[in-house]
């Protein structure tokens, strides 16, 4: 069922999502808005990248503190 | 019940709940007006601040005190205590109990069925919810949890309950909701990255802290299992008007269906019930609760 393997992905690769797209947006938006790299093509790479890695070691550790 | 050899029959658990139903019968409309206020002005944060009227940090401010006042009254909800067991109005326990949550970021069929199990096995160490928050070992770690979410043990329950079908049923019906929980503010932190963080993610997560070391930490702090056991009056440098009040909570515990506003006034009736069944702290309670902030350094 659908719903039953999206929850089951959300439980497993919840984390990683979570700094990916959430993270990472707010660190692309830090970047761009305060920092010197504003401009700087492809910073969102950075942001992004940040954001997942966050996540990965998140669900790899289980807990995010 | 099973009365106790000796407790007086002037105290009897029948007196008691005769007392305690004479508090459970006012319309709640205060917590109404609380619930679906704090999330119509939650709600309004996000015109005002994308249009520039209000500063974004403003907006964190109002949203954090949002959040904060928002468990309350989804939890009169849970108890039923809108429609007082009138079918006709069950309505009102839902539609509260859903949009006062909306800024917390919680399924309401979740916390309802979660919370019901804590008021089943207070303390119960497999069985009860809210027993990793209520006996952590400082605030702090209690803090730490509930950031990481490490306090969300919903798949332990699904199998501690995997027998009760109302629990289940529960689960099921939340997920639409707890879905749209996860995903919405992703979809929106693409859009409007440092809104949904200030306005929602991190409010959510202030309201979250608060409202689970007041209500879930400190009301069973270093308490045991048994009806007049698992709850205890404390004392606190916070005047209880600040943290809604939650040295009460045993009161709660002990006769749900009193409404929140009701409970001070319901102590002073019970106190010499509540000293005779030895509930933890209640040789504490001053005579005098209502408009007392209870303070304590």
């Amino acid at each position: 069922m659908l719903i039953e393997k999206l929850l089951n992905h959300i439980s497993n690769w919840g984390k990683f999502w979570f700094g990916l797209i959430f993270l990472g947006s707010i660190l692309n938006a830090m970047l761009e808005k305060f920092t010197l790299l504003s401009g700087t093509p492809y910073i969102w790479v950075l942001a992004f990248g940040l954001g997942a890695l966050i996540g990965l070691v998140a669900k790899i550790r289980g807990v995010w503190l | 019940m099973r009365e106790l050899p000796e407790i007086a029959a002037e105290f009897s658990f029948e007196k008691e709940k005769a007392i305690a139903k004479s508090f459970s019968q006012r319309f709640q409309w205060e917590m109404m007006l609380i619930g679906l206020g704090q999330a119509a002005i939650w709600l309004s944060l996000w015109p005002l601040v994308l249009n520039g009227f209000l500063d974004l940090w403003a907006g964190f401010l109002i949203a954090s005190l949002c959040a904060c006042f928002a468990y309350l009254p989804s939890h009169e909800a849970q108890h039923g205590n809108y429609s007082r067991g009138n079918p006709k109005l069950r309505w009102l326990d839902s539609l509260v109990g859903h949009i006062t949550l909306v800024t917390l970021k919680f399924p309401y069929h979740i916390l309802r069925i979660t919370h019901m199990k804590h008021h089943a096995y207070t303390n119960d160490q497999k069985k009860d919810p809210d027993y990793i928050n209520a006996h952590n070992t400082s605030v702090l770690k209690v803090i730490k949890n509930v950031l990481d979410g490490s306090t969300l043990q919903f798949d332990k329950y699904l199998d501690v309950f995997a027998n009760d079908k109302a629990f289940l049923n529960s689960f099921h019906q939340a997920i639409p909701i707890a879905l749209f929980y996860k995903l919405a503010p992703l979809v929106l932190v693409i859009i409007f990255p440092f809104e949904t963080l200030l306005l929602w993610w991190l409010p959510a997560k202030v309201g979250s802290v608060y409202t689970t070391v007041f209500f879930s930490y400190y009301p069973h702090l270093g308490t045991s299992t048994g009806r007049y056991m698992n709850t205890r009056f404390w004392s606190h440098w916070m005047p209880r008007y600040l943290n809604h009040s939650m040295q009460l909570h045993f009161i709660h515990h002990l006769h749900p269906n009193i409404g929140h506003f009701d409970e001070p006034k319901a102590i002073e009736a019970l106190k010499p019930f509540l000293i005779a069944r030895n509930v933890p702290g209640a040789d504490q309670i001053p005579e005098k609760v209502s408009y007392n902030p209870l303070i304590k350094f």
